[in-house]
């Protein structure tokens, strides 16, 4: 520590970050767009008298196995009583909530709610429910808005994971989720 | 020397340079590389002002922003393709470098296509580096000949019948490369165009 | 007249297949990096943000890391600080030991590699899995990085299916990876594809992730206001590697600290776009405490980075978060190749870092560079790479490592520019040049005409034309 101050030579102030920043007139429709083409996910725009189980279901027909904690969602597995975040390998799709939407990158902030945060990334695909009055132009507005939850973790997410490791080539589903269908409410 | 490493044996040729131009109003260089190297290098080595370096321009800056050339009576009636020179783009701004976000321009393509009969070409990746460097170009052989290589073959592929540019140093290192590999493409300074038929 | 670099260079060079394909790649990323900046209409607002975000910081850095360590400490987060590369593996392995810890799973951080930590572990006898894809298949392979962010880029997918099958991964994982796309095992695996091997992987991965005792990340940012660190993933194998196994290590250089969110922010929206041409990376994961029942440490390091802090011309490299951009648009890096550069970080930040690391052993990289200042202009945080390179230069004579050709032009140059009477002589004498046989011009020329024919001298000099008045045309 007396090393770091004693090589400071001179100091510099703090920035003013108000300059401007890029906006949408149209958040919801630019938010969709960026979260289809470049963060590969599908969305869903529920309409009035849409059931999100229903909806769950014809996304992924094929899922046996849903695990979610949301309040109104029918999950076989619950992260807040598995044993074990292990206990949750094999989940075919995870239900999760987002609280804030970025328009420019696509990124949905998802607190961790859940007792084991593994449900998030260990399924193979994901189901993000979004307040479309929650979605914002830019990453300054998002990171005034976000809240960190009381067990400590939150993450952005874009789309799928995804790799370009080999020879450059874009695959969806590194090591976790291969797909992701965003439901905007 | 500086390039090389060897800024310090170029002391007194910074302290002459000053003493020669002292007292003109301008200094013209026809070599970007060379204007940006006093612009910018010596009064870094001075340690100070230096009243020539100060003055200093390119000679496209000089007409494009000093004369403020609007016409001329030249003619140059052939394809060119329009080499940007790393220092010119990045040291000078003679044009908005590709990696920036800012508006376009190019004061060299605005003083060339004053010229009669011209038409003026830009290379796939108008602003890469040729490989020229100066001593880079004698210490990293095989790396600087291949970027030169590289930059012939895009030049060329702009159906160009010259390549052009304000940097004798690059053009000097393509023309090498060109002559060795036997390459159909001819050079001229910008300078020899806009004075072409005069 | 060569350095460690161009001797290397020379060789990778020659194969121009390999070449052309590096440098179409990077150059691919370099375009990608280019649209996205010019779709942000703020963005050299936000760079110049960014740079002096990274000025304030790191010129405050001990106030900074003061309130980072309580605000962990507060979360219940324990932080620990290591001054040098051994202090931190150290600490590592006692970590794991105090948990006996057998299998460590690892995304992909720059600063263990700096340290030499998964030898060290693996020499204790601890099992590391690398898991960003990528940095595992270098190391089944045994080969280092040759890139920072996309470390195995220079390897061919037949390459990764023969290691892959070399180390049983087809067996065990084939089938069902097959299965997950619906496609023939045999056919996917004779065209070596990239989304089957990807798949294998990530079975192979899963194992690992279930049975591994500890969780180690790197960290993009720390963050002073909350004492959180932020890791940035596209494979989301961070979240992974640390959802799942009871203990979490961090592992941080001290210069990763920023202020708050505010100035998170503007990181975020530079650095994915920046490195890799994507608006965000996929994953921007916030660690504030540990998970219920596990531990959670952060490990500050210094290693020599506050000794950089006190070097006048270098001390911005510190401002450096590890994009990768100065690599994509260097013209030599692209024709060159990882491994031509004796430091494990390659390209126009990789030279600068190497001689701070070690001038003795890395001072052949500072060639590996044309002066053509274009990472100047994509480095997010204006970092000043090219002048740096530049300066080094001007040092390497008085480190006794200058080339003794070079020194001896320079020193020709010198004579000649000192003396204005030698240099009209010189210029006059200059055409004389164009009659010579090639074969004496060249020897005279050295290593400029293995690839330039000699340069044509006009018979008369600029001078001798200006005085008479250009009359002759």
């Amino acid at each position: 520590m007396s090393r770091l101050r004693g090589n400071v030579r001179e100091t510099y102030d703090m920035p003013d970050l108000s300059f401007a920043k890029l906006v949408y007139p149209d958040r919801v429709g630019a938010f969709i767009k960026t979260a289809t083409t470049a963060a590969g996910a599908s969305v869903i725009e529920m309409q009035e008298g849409d059931d999100i189980n229903e909806l769950i279901r014809r996304a992924y027909p094929n899922a046996k196995t849903i695990a979610s904690n949301v309040p109104g969602v029918k999950a076989d597995l619950n992260p807040d009583d598995v044993a074990k975040p292990q206990d949750l390998d094999g989940t075919d799709v995870s239900v999760v909530a987002g609280s804030v939407g970025c328009a420019e990158n696509a990124c949905i902030w998802i607190p961790q709610t859940m007792k084991q945060r593994a449900v998030c990334f260990i399924c193979e695909y994901l189901v993000i429910i979004l307040d479309r009055d929650n979605i914002v132009s830019n990453m300054h507005e998002a990171y005034s808005r976000i809240e960190m939850p009381e067990l400590g973790f939150g993450a952005f997410i874009s789309g799928p994971s995804k790799t370009a490791d080999i020879e450059q080539a874009l695959v969806y589903g590194a090591q976790s989720f291969c797909g992701v269908t965003i439901i905007l409410r | 020397m500086g390039n090389a490493g060897f800024q310090g044996k170029a002391d007194k040729l910074v302290a002459d340079f000053d003493e020669l131009f002292r007292g003109y109003d301008y200094v013209v260089a026809p070599s970007a590389s060379c204007a940006a190297y006093v612009k910018i290098f010596h009064p870094r080595m001075a340690g100070h002002e230096c009243e020539a370096a100060g003055k200093t321009v390119d000679l496209v800056e000089f007409l494009h922003d000093v004369v403020k050339v609007e016409s001329l009576p030249s003619k140059f009636p052939h394809k060119v393709s329009l080499h940007n020179s790393c220092h010119g783009v990045r040291e000078l701004g003679l044009s908005s470098p590709t990696e920036r976000n800012v508006p376009k321009f190019n004061k060299i393509r605005d003083l060339l296509q004053l010229v009669d009969g011209i038409s003026v070409f830009e290379p796939e990746r108008p602003d890469e580096c040729c490989g020229f460097g100066g001593m880079f170009s004698v210490e990293e052989t095989g790396v600087s000949a291949k970027m030169g290589l590289d930059k012939l073959h895009r030049h060329m592929a702009t159906g160009a019948e010259f390549i052009t540019g304000p940097d004798s140093s690059c053009l000097m290192h393509m023309q090498g490369i060109a002559a060795k590999q036997h390459l159909p493409i001819k050079f001229i300074h910008v300078a020899q165009i806009l004075s072409a038929g005069l | 007249m060569s350095t460690q670099h161009s001797r290397k260079a020379n060789e990778f060079v020659k194969d121009t297949a390999v070449v052309d394909r590096h440098d179409a790649t990077f150059w691919a990323v370099r375009s990608r990096r280019d649209t996205m900046a010019h779709e942000v209409p703020e963005w050299e607002d936000l760079r110049e943000a960014a740079s002096r975000i990274k000025k304030h910081t790191v010129t405050h850095l001990a106030d900074y890391l003061e309130k980072f360590a309580a605000n962990a400490g507060r979360n219940g987060v324990q932080v620990h600080w290591a001054k040098d590369a051994d202090e931190y593996n150290a600490i590592v392995l006692e970590i794991l030991r105090a948990h006996d810890v057998r299998k460590v799973v690892k995304s992909k951080s720059m600063l263990t590699e700096e340290c030499g930590l998964n030898d060290s572990l693996i020499a204790h006898g601890i099992d590391v899995v690398e898991t960003d894809l990528g940095e595992r298949i270098l190391q089944l392979l045994g080969v280092p990085p040759s890139h920072i962010v996309m470390p195995a880029i220079h390897i061919t997918r037949e390459q990764v299916l023969e290691c892959f099958r070399a180390h049983g991964i087809i067996e065990k994982e084939g089938r069902k990876a097959a299965d997950s796309m619906n496609g023939d095992l045999d056919k996917l695996v004779a065209e070596a594809d990239p989304t089957f091997l990807t798949r294998c992987a990530r079975y192979h991965l899963r194992d690992n992730f279930m049975t591994a005792d500890c969780g180690m990340t790197g960290a993009n940012f720390g963050i002073a206001a909350t004492g959180e660190v932020v890791v940035c993933t596209n494979e989301g194998n961070a979240d992974m590697s640390t959802s799942i196994p009871p203990l979490h290590i961090v592992s941080m250089g001290i210069e990763k600290l920023i202020p708050d969110y505010e100035s998170m922010a503007v990181f975020q929206r530079l650095l994915a776009r920046n490195g890799t041409g994507q608006p965000t990376t996929v994953y921007t994961s916030h660690f504030r405490r540990p998970r219920p029942g596990s531990e959670m440490h952060i490990i500050l390091v210094d290693n020599g980075r506050s000794d950089i802090l006190g070097n006048e011309d270098h001390w911005q490299t510190l401002k450096c978060m590890r994009c990768g951009a100065c690599m994509n648009t260097c013209p030599v890096y692209r024709r060159s190749g990882g491994y031509s550069y004796s430091y494990f970080i390659p390209g126009p930040i990789g030279i600068n870092l190497g001689m701070l690391r070690d001038s003795d052993k890395h001072y052949g990289n500072c060639s590996a560079c044309s002066l053509c200042c274009s990472c100047d202009n994509v480095c997010p945080v204006k970092v000043d790479l090219s002048t740096q390179i530049y300066k080094w230069r001007q040092q390497l004579d008085s480190m006794h490592h200058a080339d003794p050709m070079k020194k001896t032009m320079s020193e020709g140059m010198k004579v000649m520019f000192d003396h204005p009477g030698l240099y009209t002589a010189a210029l006059r004498m200059a055409p004389l040049a164009n009659h010579m046989p090639s074969w004496l011009t060249g020897i005279a020329m050295g290593p400029w005409c293995e690839a330039h024919d000699m340069p044509r001298f006009a018979k008369k000099s600029f001078h001798q034309l200006w005085k008479s008045g250009l009359d002759e045309k």
